[in-house]
């Protein structure tokens, strides 16, 4: 609310650059800043101190760390949600509004939820909003607009993102003094080393703590170590990029601005510091109450005056650092309020009384004063030397001031570890957590080590670099956190989570409530569960909750820290997406001549020649040209196998359902592969080029899984064969029609096409258009056809060929949906259409020679089915005309059940009516029954059992 | 204001208990239930309330209900593929609607539309299949186009240019989401009032068998006598099956899933794309809960990875552009019992008095009030009603298989 | 990522990798329904040390792997015919 100006004087090491001012605006109002401001520190030199409004209270808030990310710090920014404004850093014209408010930031309509707060106790929606029935289907709706926090713009782009992978020796996560030691030890030994650090310089805790009285030896150390590393080569430095993941293997996920690197480290070294933790007492969360790091961040770091009168809250000698830098700053400290009562003597402290700041021992607060910024606080006697509750205790003074300061103690930030599977153990002495269980190749150093003294963590440091995991924190670290900093009020709102409005009596009743266990209590209450993740409550909650269980803290545990560590966008994980897509080697043709192209797995295949609306007619055109004269279809993305060897035959034989051991030579035969629960899983034709030689062809989406289970089943029996996939090697194109054979024989001389000497099944090598090619005479469309098979990189060129010399036999290309059509016309089934993932031989009329093969794949299954009895059998069937046309998957009904499905279905020109195949009940299945669909709308169709195929019945088309 | 509310502002504290406290083991149980989580508490009630019953155990080695009704996604829909399956789920779908009134708790119940995107010819297909079969049998499923879709979701990203657009639907609209851990906490407190003991932090570590029953368990904190044994352990069930000699048809693998920061309320209906192997709901807090296919190796573990991420986000963003500033908050892993048709394992064991509850993979939580009722019903009769029959663990050893492939999961 | 080190290929993402599942023995030529069934579907499933069939999926090769189901650590790979495979699972040391 002051208009003061808040920009201290220029100094060395601050993080913004004078030279470069900005503006932005928030909430529609203009302010300054300048280059290396982030949103929550342009705000507070500007004098705007509330940045949101909490949760569930509406309650104002402002900064409270500036380093854990809490929600009291997010802001939408130029239309993105849920941003931290203490870590976006500005740019010019940026548009800044708050988040979470009704009317005005200011003025809240939601505010007076707060007064509510006894109705709305911890977990109140479990116990309300269900009766009667109906009541939460009303109230639903106002709760999910009165929860959330950012809003989500529907219109906002896809922006750019993308991805870098990196690879080091030793990766060093944070660096301040401990991180910077350890990378100048590692680099000695003459490794790699990346240094990531998520604010702008390096630096760290160095850049804002103040260890001695005159405040020089942080910057000094500071300076030394960045120039030392700066002369250090194999050195990469990272600065305001932020360790989100730590994964299996030293696979670290690090993000700064739009990209994710993906770093492989053999060694991570965690440098990762302390958080410093709030204190618990009334109104704990005014504007204007802020960790005392954060106020040394703010006055260091950015020039900026966090107030014009403190009052810092300690339990260490760290507050008395905050108190001197406050002084130097100009800001009035009126009093240091120390919750120890007998404290060693220490420089800062000799330091701060010499100054004239009043010091108070023994002394805590009990309530903080102000409606959207603190004005006071009211201060009492600490009752007990021993760190368990310490009752509330009538306050003795009132002591004005604009700013709170609180340094309590400290949380080793060990959200890494805990992801890579260590164990947090608190440490009773020291009223902080330490790692267990690190897991292999990872080293925890410097003040996340419990190290606070500054000479001790750059020692630690020097360790970590050497690869020597540590040994036991010493004395030094004992006096650092206070192990109860927790004040309960008669009047509550003592909060102990920011992010959840969460205060010491919610945690209390969760427990009450039987949610006693530290997960239970996670969860009913939502204790770490908002944006901080626990960052800042996690400790004071373990706290409260071992002294409601009457159990040392050690024993409560805690819950589980998860990437990422403090969050990271959708765009950034997905980054540019790449989603590869397969072409044939005719692609260009189709496209060329107006195919609709359509998706088969990753492939692009034509679906017919023609226009969007023109389909049902080109599709028709195109099996008519089948039928009469010739077409050609483009089956390049056919599954192809090579399979060599002495025992070629035998393998093929016990792989597939189907007979191949005594397949004579250039003979091809329809092959059909179960899998061991005896399901169809595909099909395709099987060629035998030689004694020792076959061509196996599958679908295009099952060949992958056809080529592993040949590789897996050939690891079982080492049978003498070679397996090669050579899908992609070939193009090949199915040349069909009564003209086929004229046509191909103007291209192909050295193979005697005539039908005595290439009949039926038949399969022939030799050239076409000089190109080497297999000519398989297979008849899946029902006409004479021959499927060629060619070398990848001539398939443009005898598709350009064969289209020239058909010309002057009408001869046209043909798509899926045409191919579909005539399949059907021949009742040949689709894998994965008219089969499914239960499918068996049986059901589909194969038969099966026990005699001729007694081992395959599947055939104990097939034994056990055929003895149970085939409950559903695959037939043909037609509809008369007038009726609706069923479409794939409509229900064959019988009686008041379901009896099967139709798996094909379309009008055939041939035939002169609707053709399709369906399962139905093996009652159903003689040829001239009758049964039922069930259309669309619920109707009921007659169709009609046929025998199979219904062009061509004597096949005497196909074997022309 | 509800009465409940105001009511609870001027009781005087502390509150009321809602778990039960700890208690000892007795040396006898009429029914022992190894595992506290959904099923197992859910059974254990139905015994109490269906069967009078009360002389049970639940024993649950860590925490209440932290297995995998901790952690999952929380849907709820009838919506699959076989006979057996819907008339399954679809009792599940009812008993939960009624749920809160049942427990005397909020599950918070929310019924948005479930839509199970179809992105080729073959999805559309299975989706029209899936329609006729559901409402062959009472349950409201249809197949939509795109137009209809942009009714329900206009949020979604329909254009023809995607690089696998969006065919046709099926849209389920009782599909819904639940306040996953209450139904857990509903179902334990209501039968801890019935009478039932809970025991947390009580590992089984042996079954007892006298030839081919079972007899008794043996625990981390004593062992006791048990009528029957129910084996409810999600992610455990073959290390549990071990124990009484049985090997199970399961592949244990961790399933992720992650949440986003919360965010005001923009998503109505529970999405699902097979072809793009992800699932998409928004919770009551505001949070949006995602997940995709489960990992591709077997592990015990619910440790997570970047690449479940990266994959899941590259999709998501296909499905909703304007998302791509959205933060993910948290990232976790249940551990899934997959089984090879996709269905679960519910009924008797080759070993008497032993049953079993398993297999229950990624479809394993909606199916919590029946499988619970159900399974107190076999208990209690010795014998698996019709409704579960089907599911029974000797299916297996026929090569019969109820194939819900498609309905239970994606990423397949 | 983790990393699966290929006997043929070397260290690779486990990505590049599918699991083909649990080393079981194979029913010989003769074995009936009850035995090809309890192949097909009973699985150990252990919770701890297994023995797995793995494929390299660029180059369709195929080897066995030794892992801790429980850690995510893979413990050693072998090629198809490695001697060391004739210990019982438990032995072998890491490649």
């Amino acid at each position: 609310m002051s208009n003061e100006p808040a920009r201290l004087p220029a100094r060395a090491g601050e993080f913004i650059d004078r030279e470069r001012p900005l503006t932005f605006t928030f909430e529609g109002r203009a302010y300054g800043g300048f280059a290396g401001d982030t949103v929550a520190i342009a705000l507070t030199a500007n004098g705007v101190t509330i940045l949101s409004r909490s949760f569930k209270y509406h309650r104002p808030r402002g900064i409270l760390s500036l380093a854990s990310c809490e929600a009291n710090s997010l802001v939408e920014v130029n239309g993105a949600p849920n941003v931290f404004a203490e870590g976006h850093v500005l740019r010019d014209g940026d548009r800044v509004r708050a988040q979470n408010y009704a009317g005005s930031l200011a003025h809240d309509r939601h505010a007076w939820i707060g007064a509510f707060g006894r109705f709305l106790p911890v977990g109140f929606y479990y116990r309300a909003f269900f009766r009667p029935r109906g009541a939460w289907r009303f109230w639903e709706p106002y709760i999910r607009r009165i929860a959330g926090l950012g809003r989500v713009d529907v219109n906002a782009p896809h922006g750019y993102f993308d991805k870098a992978y990196l690879f080091a020796d030793v990766a060093v996560i944070g660096g301040g003094p401990a991180g910077l030691s350890a990378a100048l030890t590692a680099a000695q030994a003459g490794a790699r080393i990346y240094i990531i650090d998520d604010q702008p310089v390096l630096g760290g805790s160095l850049n804002y703590l103040r260890p001695d009285t005159a405040g020089v030896r942080a910057g000094k150390e500071r300076d030394a170590l960045v120039t030392r590393l700066a002369a250090t080569p194999q050195t990469t430095v990272m600065t305001g990029a932020s360790c989100e993941g730590l994964f299996a293997d030293g696979w670290l996920a690090i993000v700064r601005d739009r990209r994710l690197y993906k770093l492989r480290a053999d060694r991570v070294i965690l440098a990762t510091g302390a958080l410093e933790q709030p204190a618990v007492f009334r109104n704990n969360d005014l504007p204007g109450i802020m960790l005392g790091s954060a106020a040394q961040r703010l006055i260091k770091a950015y020039g900026v005056r966090p107030g014009n009168v403190a009052v810092v809250l300690t339990a260490n000698d760290f507050g008395y650092g905050v108190a001197l830098d406050l002084a130097d700053a100009g800001v009035k400290v009126a009093a240091v309020l120390d919750l120890r009562s007998a404290v060693t003597e220490s420089a800062l402290r000799s330091a701060a009384f010499a100054r004239n700041i009043r010091i108070e021992v023994g002394t805590k607060v009990s309530e903080a004063l102000g409606r959207e910024r603190i004005r006071a606080v009211r201060i009492a006697r600490v009752q007990r030397e021993t760190p368990t509750k310490d009752g509330y205790a009538a306050p003795f003074a009132t002591v004005d001031c604009d700013l709170l300061c609180v340094s309590t103690g400290f949380a080793p930030n060990l959200a890494l570890a805990a992801q890579g599977g260590a164990r947090l153990v608190y440490d009773q002495r020291t009223a902080m957590h330490r790692p267990e269980d690190l897991p292999t190749g990872v080293i925890v150093a410097g003040a996340a080590n419990q190290q606070f003294d500054l000479a001790a963590v750059i020692a630690d440091g020097e360790r970590a670099g050497r690869g020597i995991s540590s040994a036991e924190p010493d004395e030094s670290t004992s006096g650092v956190s206070h192990p109860f900093p927790i004040c309960p009020h008669p009047k509550g709102k003592e909060f102990v989570d920011f992010d959840e409005d969460l205060t010491i009596t919610d945690i209390e009743d969760t427990i009450a409530s039987g949610f006693d266990d530290i997960q239970l209590l996670k969860r009913y209450s939502t204790a770490g569960m908002g944006p901080s993740q626990g960052r800042h409550s996690a400790v004071n909650t373990i706290r409260i909750a071992a002294l409601a269980r009457g159990e040392p803290e050690s024993r409560i545990g805690t819950t589980t820290s998860r990437p990422p560590y403090s969050g990271e966008t959708f765009g950034v994980l997905a980054g540019r997406s790449f989603d590869p897509v397969r072409r044939t080697p005719m692609h260009h043709r189709h496209v060329e001549a107006g195919a609709q192209m359509m998706v088969a797995g990753a492939w692009l295949r034509p679906a017919y020649y023609g226009a969007l609306h023109e389909a049902e007619s080109a599709i028709a055109d195109e099996v008519a040209a089948v039928r009469a004269r010739a077409g050609l279809i483009d089956v390049s993305t056919l599954g192809k196998i090579e399979i060599r060897g002495p025992d070629a035959a035998e393998f093929l034989n016990r792989l597939y359902f189907t007979a191949h051991l005594k397949q004579p030579v250039s003979r091809a035969r329809y092959a059909v592969m179960t899998d061991a629960t005896g399901a169809i899983t595909d099909d395709g034709i099987i060629c035998r080029l030689s004694d020792r030689h076959f061509f196996v062809t599958a679908t295009t989406s099952g060949v992958d899984a056809v080529v592993r289970s040949m590789y897996l089943w050939n690891a079982h029996w080492q049978l003498d064969v070679d397996i090669a996939h050579v899908t992609s090697a070939y193009a090949a194109v199915n040349l069909a029609g009564p003209q086929s054979r004229a046509i191909l024989a103007l291209l192909c001389k050295d193979v005697d096409l005539s039908s005595e000497a290439f009949p039926y099944m038949g399969v022939r090598t030799g050239h076409v258009a000089d190109v080497p090619a297999r000519l398989l005479r297979v008849g899946f469309v029902g006409e004479l056809g021959y499927e060629i098979h060619l070398p990848a990189g001539c398939g443009e060129f005898v598709w350009d060929r064969l289209l020239e010399v058909g010309r002057g036999f009408d001869i046209k290309p043909f798509g899926v949906e045409a191919q579909r059509l005539l399949r059907l016309e021949k009742g040949h089934i689709v894998i994965g259409q008219d089969t499914d993932g239960l499918t068996h031989p049986l059901e589909v009329g194969m038969r099966w020679n026990t005699g001729a093969k007694p081992f395959f794949i599947g055939g104990a299954a097939l034994q056990a089915h055929a003895q149970r009895g085939i409950a559903r059998k695959l037939v043909g069937f037609a509809i008369d005309a007038g009726s609706a046309i069923p479409k794939e998957c409509h229900l064959v009904i019988e009686g008041s059940e379901i009896a099967g499905r139709v798996t094909s279905c379309a009008y055939s020109t041939a035939a002169g009516h609707v053709i399709g195949l369906a399962y139905v009940r093996p009652h159903q299945a003689e040829p001239g029954q009758i049964f039922s669909i069930r259309v669309d709308g619920g109707k009921l169709v007659q169709a009609r059992v046929v025998t199979l195929p219904f062009y061509d019945p004597g096949n005497a088309r196909q074997n022309a | 204001m509800p009465l409940g509310l105001l009511f609870q502002g001027f009781r005087r504290r502390p509150p009321q208990r809602i778990l039960p406290a700890a208690k000892p083991l007795r040396q006898r149980y009429d029914v022992v239930i190894i595992g506290g989580g959904g099923h197992g508490l859910a059974t254990a009630y139905y015994l109490a309330k269906d069967h009078g019953i009360r002389n049970v155990a639940v024993l649950e080695k860590g925490y209440l209900a932290g297995g995998n009704t901790a952690r999952n996604t929380a849907i709820v829909r009838s919506n699959y593929l076989t006979v057996e399956g819907v008339a399954f789920y679809a009792e599940s779908v009812s008993l939960f609607a009624n749920l809160s009134h049942e427990l005397d708790f909020n599950i918070m119940y929310s019924e948005r539309g479930h839509l199970t995107l179809a992105h080729t010819d073959a999805a559309v297909r299975t989706a029209r299949w899936r329609a006729e079969v559901n409402k062959h049998l009472g349950v409201n499923s249809e197949l939509i186009g795109p137009e209809e879709i942009a009714r329900i979701c206009p949020r979604l990203n329909l254009s023809r240019h995607a690089r696998y657009p969006i065919l046709a639907a099926l849209y389920h609209p009782p599909g819904a989401i639940v306040r996953h851990d209450a139904v857990a906490w509903g179902y334990a407190a209501a039968a801890a009032r019935l009478g039932v003991d809970i025991h947390v932090r009580t590992e089984v570590t042996g079954i007892a068998t006298e030839g081919n029953r079972a007899i008794g368990v043996e625990t981390s904190r004593g062992t006791m006598h048990a009528g029957s044994i129910l084996q409810a352990v999600a992610g455990s069930s073959s290390r549990v099956a071990e124990l009484a000699g049985l090997r199970l048809p399961i592949r244990t693998v961790p399933l992720q899933a992650c949440v986003s920061q919360p965010l005001k309320p923009f998503l109505d209906p529970i999405i699902v794309s097979g072809s793009l192997h992800i699932y998409v709901s928004q919770t009551a807090r505001g949070e949006l809960v995602m997940g995709g296919a489960t990992d591709p190796y077997p592990l015990y573990s619910s440790r997570s990875t970047l690449e479940f991420k990266e994959g899941l986000m590259a999709h998501m963003l296909e499905l909703f552009p304007f998302l791509a500033e959205v933060k993910v908050m948290r990232q976790w892993a249940g551990i899934a019992d997959m089984t090879p048709d996709f269905s679960p394992v519910m009924g008797a064991t080759p070993l008497q008095n032993y049953f079993i509850d398993a297999g229950w993979g990624t479809w394993g939580f909606k199916a919590t009030p029946v499988c619970g009722k159900r399974l107190a019903q076999t208990i209690a009769n010795g014998k698996a009603p019709d409704l579960i029959q089907p599911f029974a663990l000797d299916r297996f050893a026929n090569f019969v298989q109820i194939g819900e492939r498609g309905a239970a999961s994606v990423g397949h | 990522m983790k990393i699966l080190q290929c006997p043929l290929n070397g260290p690779r993402n486990i990505s590049e990798f599918v699991c083909l599942g649990e080393v079981k023995p194979v029913p010989g030529p003769d074995a009936g329904v009850a035995q090809w069934a309890d192949f097909v579907f009973m699985e150990r499933n252990a919770a701890g040390r297994v023995r797995e069939w793995w494929l390299h999926i660029a180059t369709n090769y195929v080897f066995l792997v030794d892992r801790d189901t429980r850690s995510d650590e893979i413990l050693a790979t072998y090629r198809i015919g490695d001697p060391r495979l004739q210990h019982p699972t438990g032995e072998g040391s890491a490649s």
